[in-house]
């Protein structure tokens, strides 16, 4: 029964509140209206032709769309943006380039996206043979015995810096809730009791490959009756994924989705060459020139005797 | 006599995650750092609703019966109306990167001046409103019921930041704190809560077409006297066009131009450039307003003070606009006032008339800026210059924020600056380009009342100046900004720096030779000039 209950029940939910989550979050961010094309320049605009723009400015101040596209790239992909982080030293009022954050997040979410394709290999039958050879690779696959995954241990390190960044340093711990304290506290279980049942708990792959395959045919039956018979070991590691997926949608998590969403990375700046339609835009309510000239006729009658002009009387 | 130094003490302080929570109320606002509130007078001529006489530092704010209900439903108009605040809302994930680079928060060490504070002030509101873990854990999920003090909180925050985007720069997810701030002023707006300072100059601006509330007679006087102060220096009798119809190019400058100092002889320098090239063109008083303080407050606002420049355009049947020294301005020129109002149909392609440029990156909103136009007279060879007329000066040049943040503007002002002066010199990187800090007295905060936060938000950049000012004896702090202008001379006295500020196109009318001057025995603010006639 229990099998059944985290092996198959569980899951299920969870991975239907992820989907239909995520869904609804998504949506819910393309219905809001985009009223003004507000694009954080940071370099050279697209101006005159003697006006130099290296790669940097066509990058981080985008006049075409494919720059633009290219931005979004840099952005998720290198996280361009906190690559820029610096530090100021109150003490001596300098700022220095700081990229330790830039560091840990950037190893953190590598690591994630390669454990996340090593684990393909119990959804997928065969193998594909670039995740055979990326688990290999990252391995070193021969010189340890059994093979060590460097991506499932950086993981765990850099879960724990980040963390210890919130725990240590006072500004972060002030701007720390809850639930940042929790997101970091689930992953880091999840992922140690990975490489627990990795290293030294050791449960039956053929069974939890048997488990998915028939999760992801929707054979339940069949399903319930290989979860009876895997180890406790491998639920702890099931059920917090599973919360993780179910937690997702509600969470900070989102900013995983939202990051493409952001109207000051992935708009153009061409603002004047290529106008933006606000779809609410509201009627201008003001006073016009007629308006104006009534109220100071006089004065601009007289400007008008001038001709038009005023001279310096000397 | 030497003035005593008051050691300036910056208090940090790091509360715990409940006590942020907690709002804080008239009580702790502190003087020289809360906006008084703004006037009725004020309020009504610009129908805003709620108008009603209040005090920031009493208990009762007379906010209207239902005020609670009615921020709520704003609120969730305002998270359709902008994906920004919905999606800004939903994906902080408090890394701290915006932290240390709010020059609000470095200066005061206020632990809510951090731009993820600042913002979390409303996110509390949202989760504990429109979001399912809000609901549910409360406090738990960093959420907080909406009271009177979360909104005298709001009030106070939101008017101690200056829209200058420094943390969107570095933001991995791009959340922009003007927006955020821009969103907040505009729901307190809703429930009848403004600041006075940004909104005397709107109501101004609505009503004569300037923030300065110049009547036309006073416009066509301003322009008068720097005609008389050009002659007085170059000997140059210049004829200033006004309300000209069918002139080729409108000019807008914000007004602070019209009189302010050191803003005069950028005026002074714009007029000396367009006689010297026969530039067809024409001030406006209706159109007298380049600056839009609207933009500080709401959409709406911000709309109600642009609109006037293309109407202007279109009822004087220019070709197209040109627009002088303005930060925020040209936040407002280049992303808002083509959105927000729908360019004239008797615009043409912005040509310069001189050199036969076309201005592609303005082709449809038909502005362009004052550096742009200026960089390319000086590219193609059609300016003379002198700069070793401005060689009393070692200038360091400040990248205002919206210029750079906001348009990309860094190069074309630094090119003029580079060949109408002998001795330039940039301050450290992490100062200047987008990185640049702001000068504190932004987006509204240029009022008198908040003196103390202006001189604390602008310590970065007073710090970047001291370095060059010591390490190469720089004198003169150029900038592209009105607001600069006017904060700066405070500023760099607060913090004991004997350093002029000036803009642009005093430099270029420093050193344009024009046909048929005298010989140049001063600059423009009168100085003499080393080397020339009497010293």
């Amino acid at each position: 029964m229990i099998g059944t209950f985290f092996g198959v029940v569980i899951p299920y939910i969870a991975v239907a509140i992820f989907i239909v989550g995520v869904i609804y979050r998504i949506l819910e961010w393309s219905k809001s209206a985009v009223p003004l094309k507000i694009p954080t320049t940071c370099g050279q605009a697209y101006s005159l032709p003697f006006v130099r723009r290296t790669i940097y400015d066509h990058l981080e101040s985008p006049y075409t769309k494919w720059e633009t596209v290219l931005r979004m790239i840099l952005e998720i992909f290198l996280f361009r943006s906190l690559l820029r982080n610096t530090r100021y030293y109150i003490d001596r009022h300098v700022t220095r380039d700081a990229r330790w954050l830039w560091l840990f997040a950037i190893v953190f979410h590598y690591s994630l996206l390669l454990v996340i394709i090593r684990h393909s290999r119990f959804f997928l039958d065969p193998v594909p043979w670039v995740v055979e050879t990326l688990s290999d690779v990252e391995a070193f696959k021969g010189v340890f015995i059994p093979s060590v995954y460097i991506s499932g241990l950086a993981i765990v390190a850099a879960l724990i810096l980040l963390w210890l960044r919130r725990l240590v340093l006072a500004r972060e711990r002030t701007i720390s809730l809850p639930s940042d304290h929790f997101a970091l506290a689930l992953l880091l279980a999840i992922t140690i009791s990975g490489n627990l049942m990795r290293y030294f708990f050791k449960a039956n792959l053929d069974l939890v490959k048997g488990l998915l395959a028939n999760l992801m045919t929707f054979n339940v039956v069949k399903a319930s009756i290989i979860a009876e018979q895997i180890e406790p070991i491998f639920y702890v590691h099931f059920f917090l994924a599973s919360f993780l997926l179910a937690y997702f949608p509600f969470s900070k998590l989102m900013h995983a989705g939202g990051i493409f969403f952001s109207p000051t990375r992935n708009m153009p700046n061409n603002n004047r060459a290529e106008i933006h339609i606000n779809p609410w835009n509201p009627p201008y309510k003001g006073i016009t020139w007629e308006e104006y000239y009534q109220m100071y006729k006089d004065q601009l009658d007289e400007i008008a005797e001038q001709g038009y002009k005023v001279k310096p009387e000397l | 006599m030497v003035e005593p130094m008051e050691e300036v003490k910056i208090e940090q302080r790091f509360p715990s995650w409940r006590q942020m929570l907690k709002p804080i109320t008239e009580k702790d606002f502190k003087p020289g750092y809360y906006h008084y509130s703004a006037r009725v007078k004020d309020m009504e001529d610009l129908d805003l609703p709620f108008a009603r006489e209040w005090n920031p530092l009493d208990k009762d704010w007379k906010l209207p019966p239902n005020w609670k209900e009615i921020f709520l439903n704003k609120m969730k108009e305002y998270l359709e109306k902008y994906r920004t605040f919905k999606l800004f809302m939903d994906i902080c994930v408090r890394c701290g990167a915006c932290a240390d680079k709010c020059h609000y928060y470095l200066g005061t060490g206020d632990p809510k001046n951090m731009p993820v504070a600042r913002a979390e002030l409303i996110r509390s509101i949202y989760r504990r409103y429109f979001t399912p873990a809000g609901k549910l854990f409360g406090e738990w999920a960093g959420a907080r019921d909406l009271t009177e003090d979360v909104i005298k909180e709001l009030y106070y925050y939101a008017y101690q930041c200056s829209l200058c985007r420094r943390c969107s720069v570095f933001c991995p997810y791009g959340i922009d704190t003007a927006e955020v701030t821009w969103i907040i002023r505009s729901l307190l707006a809703e429930i009848g809560i403004v600041h006075r300072f940004s909104l005397i100059s709107i109501a101004s601006s609505a009503r004569t077409g300037n923030h300065l509330g110049l009547l036309p007679g006073g416009v066509a006087g301003a322009l008068q006297s720097a005609a008389e102060d050009v002659a007085e220096v170059t000997g140059i009798e210049i004829e200033v066009p006004v309300n000209k119809k069918g002139a080729e190019i409108l000019f807008v400058a914000p007004s602070g131009d019209y009189f302010a100092t050191p803003h005069w002889f950028v005026t002074m320098g714009y007029l000396m450039l367009f006689h010297e090239i026969g530039l067809d063109y024409t001030w406006s008083t209706y159109a007298s307003e380049g600056g839009n303080f609207g933009t500080f407050i709401s959409y709406e606002l911000a709309q109600k003070l642009n609109a006037k420049i293309y109407q202007e355009a279109e009822r004087l049947g220019v070709k197209w606009i040109l627009g002088g020294e303005c930060g925020h301005m040209w936040r407002d020129k280049h992303q808002f006032m083509a959105t927000m109002n729908k360019p004239p149909k008797n615009l043409e392609d912005p040509i310069n008339p001189i050199t036969g440029t076309y201005f592609e990156n303005a082709a449809e909103t038909k502005m362009v800026h004052i550096a742009e136009f200026v960089a390319d007279l000086i590219a193609h060879n059609k300016l003379k210059l002198d700069p070793s007329r401005n060689d009393h000066w070692k200038v360091t040049f400040h990248d205002s924020c919206n210029p750079s943040r906001a348009m990309g503007l860094l190069e074309e002002p630094r090119y003029v600056i580079k060949k109408v002066c002998n001795y330039f010199y940039e301050m450290p990187e992490h100062t200047i380009r987008e990185k640049t800090y702001c000068c504190g007295s932004g987006a509204g905060n240029l009022a008198d009342e908040v003196m103390d936060l202006r001189m604390r938000g602008g310590m970065p950049r007073a710090m970047a100046i001291k370095y060059v000012h010591e390490r190469y004896g720089v004198n003169f702090l150029c900038t592209i900004c009105a607001i600069d202008k006017a904060a700066f001379p405070h500023l760099l006295e607060y913090w004991k720096l004997p350093v002029e500020v000036g803009g642009m196109m005093e430099l270029v009318g420093n050193a344009l030779i024009m046909k048929g001057e005298k010989e140049r025995t001063t600059d423009l603010r009168g100085n003499p000039l080393p080397g020339r006639g009497e010293e």
